[in-house]
């Protein structure tokens, strides 16, 4: 066995019940696993464990054992948080480094993984310069310049649009050879027909263990996104709590958009948006869509006022509900109450707190504090948080990435319902099963349509 | 403006100003101020590429040597040659260095400390690592301020300071976690993909660099 | 698995990562403050420059929170150091030179001492406050040889009381309760100020 799980659990240090409880799990030489399972269902904590992080750069408490043979390599969730260097070439000769070998060993390591993902040119590049399709292939390469016996990957395509998804996929599928493979992922149909396994985890445990045709079958948790469950019906908000204190139209006239970048070396200016004419309406849901990197999040931000055009017009309301892709950005405050109070409280506005709760599912945890959420959780709060005000123009980045069905159906439903009853909203998104009123298609930073 | 500085290796940049700073102390009277202030400007003259950075740093550095000047004539003794020996002391003290600082090449300073400085390589490799995230720190700031912004809520810094803290801290321990995963938990003896060479010149200018810093000493002791 | 078991000396990587990054943030928190201090301590020149001392003690909460959050021989020094490091660096950066380098050395060294004299045991308040205070006593010194030289001693001995009743309270109050609001905010798991 390459990997044994026997009877293993583990509860982190303030977490009131095991992230993994009583796990036992086998992977063997060559095989290729796809791990699911609903939010908080410790699929991660699972890799973190084949990963040796449990114990010590995470505490808590641990029972049972974890044995690994051979050498892992893992792709974690977020990639940026992976990357040690500036330039292309010395980050993926971080992990040969460690290992201690000779120099010209480390650069034809560096050379052979870099061919295998699909960036054989690239030593010299920026690392600040990849796209976030680019960023995980360099992540996967850093990976493979170790000579890894098994891959763990953690979400490898959640961020990505449908495209760069499938073409990840295909770098790991031709990288992986003979590997142990264990993918953990939630939108994971581009997968099915590649793996040999699929482990079911719920609250901790195993619940399915079996091969991909009885997968299919298999009786498995309401949240999982198995491939033909028609899409969940989002959750209808009370019309009180998300009804625009005053309806708005946003129009952006060329509007064009520069990003920077403020390093240690100075300023990078790269355009984000060129020339993009738009109106926004009230009782819309306007999804922007198209490619990562097509300057969709830069675009929202333009229109909501909160990056500065350097040429064009747009005339931004003075009040606005702005949720931001990673929600811990948007808190402050230290607890759930005072965090949905907060803008209706500087605004002088009245606001039922506890119905807000109530309605993304959050009732009862009042007292807790924001950033010691769930990722889901974070999420919901996020966006009862910034449009507890009912701002006429609510802006939502990726809204949906990476969330269970459940949050999905609150999220959706949260954006529904505030166009249902009068508010211009706009989303930047991938998730082709958002409803909406209204695509507009960005590319490049133009719209095409 | 042979616009040597730019290809000096980081350790002799940063020595550079630090020579100059702890040879700053010996500034103690005028001619002697005049003559390191003197070979410093021919110095920096000579090995910068152009003159924007250096009066760019001129600018700031005009700050402090104003604010010791003027303190030193209110509260050492109201005589103009002190304080005006004092703002000097200070444009040796800070202004070579910030020159210099300007030209450091952030991603081989890891390579330079462990490979010729000896530091423990993990201990080098974790600050290169950190020092290419500064672009991000950046980056959540103006996330925090838009959000509070987009929030109608104050920006106080105090409180975005903390919430840039706390992004920090939880990116450390994914960045570890990515780390130990490619072998670093157990790098007990690390390589270096590229060597820290010291060309003629980095040798050179490292001795001139001292050289410079001693000459207000060599000058006191002289003169007495 | 249990972090009481793990020797106080050996660092993990995540002890080592997050030094270096805290170190970062700080340089760039320092590197804003700065440009504000400027302006500020030339303003208290023109009236009354050692009280500018007053809120010195910014400079030398790195090493103090390096030191409460990860309990490790050096953690206090070395934060404070690559704070410094990173605000001498940024383009257009300090207006201090290398002296920022040389500042953030001996403030680093202050800190690290109390720590050390308490075995790196304790992390109270009083040893925090402790850390703040004599990392200032250690720059007033340096700022003293290298900055004030001249002043008459009266005026060096207030800068120093300045100095050091900025340390204690912001440094040392100030970078605990700091770590006490980041554990509260579940940051510090990983390290055994979560307790705090």
């Amino acid at each position: 066995m390459t990997i044994a799980f026997r009877d293993f659990s583990w509860t982190p240090v303030h977490g009131s019940r095991p992230v993994l409880d009583r796990l036992d799990l086998t992977v063997a030489p060559g095989e290729r696993l796809l791990l699911v399972g609903p939010s908080g269902s410790g699929k991660s904590t699972a890799l973190h464990a084949v990963a040796g992080a449990l114990g010590t750069t995470l505490v808590g408490e641990a029972s049972g054992s974890v044995e690994v043979e051979g050498r892992i390599g893992m792709v974690t969730q977020n990639p940026s948080s992976s990357i040690v260097a500036d330039r292309v070439g010395r980050d993926v000769a971080f992990g040969p480094e460690n290992l201690g070998l000779p120099r010209d060993e480390i650069w034809r390591r560096v050379d052979e993984a870099l061919a295998a993902v699909g960036l054989p040119h690239d030593r010299d590049r920026f690392t600040s310069a990849l796209s976030g399709g680019e960023r995980h292939r360099l992540a996967l390469a850093g990976a493979l310049a170790t000579r890894p016996d098994v891959l763990l990957l953690d979400e490898p395509t959640s961020m990505l649009d449908p495209v760069l998804a499938e073409a990840t996929r295909d770098a790991v599928l031709r990288v992986v050879g003979g590997r142990s493979l264990v993918v953990v992922e939630h939108r994971f149909d581009l997968w099915l027909e590649h793996v040999d396994r699929v482990v079911v985890l719920d609250a901790g445990r195993v619940v399915f263990d079996g091969s991909v045709r009885d997968f299919r079958v298999a009786a498995v948790p309401e949240a999982l996104w198995m491939p033909g469950r028609p899409v969940p019906v989002p959750v209808e908000v009370p019309a009180d709590l998300v009804r625009p204190v005053e309806p708005i139209t946003v129009s952006a006239t060329d509007l064009v958009v520069d990003q920077v970048t403020r390093g240690l070396r100075g300023t990078e200016r790269t355009r984000a948006v060129r020339g993009l004419t738009v109106e926004l309406h009230p009782e819309t849901l306007t999804a922007f869509v198209g490619p990562s990197g097509a300057g969709k999040s830069t675009a929202l931000l333009a229109l909501g006022g909160l990056i500065r055009p350097v040429s064009g017009r747009v005339d931004p309301p003075s009040e606005i509900g702005w949720c931001p892709q990673d929600p811990e950005l948007g808190f402050v405050a230290t607890s759930v109450r005072r965090e949905i109070e907060a803008t209706p409280h500087a605004l002088d506005r009245a606001v039922d707190v506890d119905a807000l709760l109530e309605a993304v599912g959050l009732a009862g945890r009042g007292d807790d504090h924001p950033y010691r959420l769930s990722g889901g959780e974070q999420r919901r709060l996020a966006l009862a948080a910034s449009a507890a005000h009912r701002p006429g123009l609510l802006l939502a980045d990726e809204p949906t990435v990476g969330q269970d069905r459940g949050t999905w159906a609150l999220v959706a439903g949260w954006l529904g319902s505030a166009a249902r009853h009068g508010a211009t909203v706009a989303v930047a998104t991938h998730d082709p099963d958002l409803p909406r009123d209204r695509d507009v298609l960005l590319q490049a930073g133009e719209a095409v349509s | 403006m042979t616009g040597l500085l730019t290809r000096l290796n980081p350790l002799v940049l940063l020595a550079i100003g630090l020579t100059a700073a702890l040879g700053s102390p010996a500034v103690r009277t005028l001619p002697i101020a005049l003559a390191a202030v003197t070979t410093y400007v021919v110095f920096v003259v000579l090995t910068v590429p152009s003159w924007r950075y250096p009066a760019l740093c001129l600018a700031v550095v005009l700050l402090p040597m104003a604010s010791v000047a003027w303190s030193t004539w209110l509260l050492g003794g109201r005589d103009a040659e002190v304080a005006a020996v004092a703002g000097l002391r200070t444009f040796v003290l800070a202004w070579p260095g910030a020159v210099a600082a300007g030209y450091i090449d952030v991603a081989r300073l890891g390579d330079y400390l462990a490979q010729s400085l000896r530091v423990p390589g993990r201990f080098a490799a974790a600050l290169s690592a950190a020092l290419q995230r500064v672009a991000g720190a950046w980056r959540t700031w103006h996330d925090l301020e838009r959000s509070r912004r987009a929030r109608a809520l104050p920006r106080r810094p105090w409180s975005m300071a903390f919430a840039l803290l706390v992004h920090t801290i939880r990116d450390a321990t994914r960045t570890s976690i990515a780390m130990d995963a490619r072998g670093f938990a157990s790098a007990g003896r690390r390589t270096w993909a590229e060597p820290a060479t010291w060309t003629r010149s980095d040798v050179s200018v490292l001795v001139t660099a001292v050289l410079l810093a001693l000459l207000p000493t060599a000058l006191h002791l002289i003169s007495h | 698995m249990n972090s009481a078991l793990t020797s106080t000396t050996r660092y993990r990587t995540i002890d080592l990562v997050t030094i270096a990054m805290l170190g970062v943030a700080f340089g760039v928190i320092f590197w804003g403050w700065g440009k504000l201090y400027d302006v500020i301590d030339l303003g208290a020149a023109v009236g009354f420059k050692p009280a500018a001392a007053l809120l010195a003690g910014m400079w030398l909460i790195a090493g103090v929170v390096g030191g409460l959050v990860v309990r490790r021989p050096g953690a206090a020094l070395a934060t404070e150091l690559i704070a410094a490091l990173v605000s001498m660096i940024v383009l257009g950066g300090t207006s201090w030179g290398a002296s920022v380098l040389l500042s953030g050395l001996v403030q680093g060294l202050g800190a690290e001492l109390v720590f050390a004299v308490f075995l790196y045991r304790r992390y109270d308040l009083p040893t925090a406050m402790l850390s703040g205070a004599l990392a200032a006593v250690f720059a007033a010194f340096y700022e003293w040889k290298y900055y004030f030289v001249d002043w008459d001693l009266t005026w060096r001995l207030a800068h120093l009381g300045f100095f050091t009743v900025s340390g204690l309270l912001i440094a040392g109050a100030g970078g605990w309760l700091l770590v006490r609001s980041l554990a509260r905010a579940g940051a510090l798991d990983s390290f055994p100020a979560r307790r705090s």
